[in-house]
């Protein structure tokens, strides 16, 4: 049941059709990275009023990530992000429980990490993790929300193998990575409220417009472009589960 | 046969567009596999995260046909 103060809170995405805000309370989403895509989906996700957010990230606030990351200050500089992420969440919508791990992820803690969610969000800014993220959504049956942005450029998608196919049909580990990957504020604004909006349908059990599809965003010419990503019969990931 | 390569992002200068702002026509051989003639090009293929062809994914062993239109995009790891 959601109270008096929630329907109050609620009332404007109430009057969408097919709108069901009980089912985003019961919601439990993870949140992995509170970068400048975690920043904009969990903030969404909070006021949207996602019952249980888990967040993670082991960083602390720098001053260069002030242009993108727009859960924190220059209050926050030299604060755990987890805990200002925290802060800011409460600030906006005390309702939403937040559930906080100060790490980073890797093999070894991804399984405690993913424990009790029902769906991941990739807020990452590195390839490694992401593959762990995509083998415990293989391995769990979980959507997987992929993110990912350089520049003026972003792709989103959202995979839920068996159904779809995973990350790793779509590309390789072994591509080059730059040592700093440029990026504004928009860049990640914009992908991080598309995985936002996305974890929403899915919630209220509406079908996402990216299941087993890629999202291609240049806002450098503003443009979108959505492409089908099939399953690999030699994925070294979901082909042997 | 000849192909078109597009290319998405930080790819466009390595694949020096001369079709227009984006695209770059190849006289390719036949039988060989997109990966091949990225490298024929001077493209290695860790630059490329993958490719898609009329709205639909293609990896890098795909073996491209006559009039193919195929873009390229580039790894995006950021967040």
């Amino acid at each position: 049941m959601i109270s008096d103060d929630e329907k109050e809170r609620y009332s404007r995405q109430l009057l969408i059709p097919g709108w069901n805000q009980e089912k985003l309370k019961r919601a439990s989403v993870l949140v992995v990275g509170l970068g400048g895509l975690g920043s904009a989906s969990a903030l969404y996700l909070a006021a949207a009023g996602i019952g249980r957010l888990h967040i993670c990230d082991g960083d602390r606030v720098e001053r260069s990530d002030l242009n993108r990351q727009v859960l924190y200050s220059e209050s926050s500089l030299g604060l755990l992000k987890v805990e200002e992420a925290s802060r800011r969440i409460a600030a906006i919508n005390p309702s939403v429980a937040v559930v906080r791990h100060n790490a980073e992820l890797d093999s070894q803690n991804a399984g405690a990490i993913i424990s009790g969610c029902q769906i991941i969000v990739d807020g990452l800014d590195s390839l490694e993790p992401r593959f762990i993220l995509n083998q415990e959504s293989v391995r769990r049956e979980i959507p997987f929300v992929y993110g990912a942005v350089h520049g003026w450029q972003g792709y989103a998608g959202f995979f839920h193998p068996p159904q779809t196919a995973c990350l790793a049909c779509l590309m390789r580990p072994d591509v080059f990575r730059p040592d700093r990957v440029p990026v504004w504020g928009v860049t990640p604004g914009t992908i991080g409220l598309i995985q936002a909006g996305e974890v929403v349908k899915w919630a209220l059990g509406l079908a996402p417009s990216l299941l087993g599809r890629l999202l291609i965003y240049d806002g450098s010419s503003l443009s979108f472009e959505i492409i089908s990503v099939e399953k690999d019969p030699a994925c070294p990931v979901c082909s042997r589960s | 046969m000849v192909i078109y390569l597009k290319a998405g992002g930080e790819l466009r200068s390595k694949l020096q567009p001369d079709v227009d702002y984006y695209t770059r026509r190849i006289e390719a051989e036949a039988g060989k596999t997109l990966s091949d003639i990225l490298i024929g090009i001077g493209i290695s293929p860790a630059f490329v995260a993958f490719a898609f062809k009329d709205g639909q994914l293609k990896r890098l062993d795909y073996l491209p046909s006559d009039g193919d239109i195929i873009t390229l995009q580039p790894p995006v790891s950021g967040g």
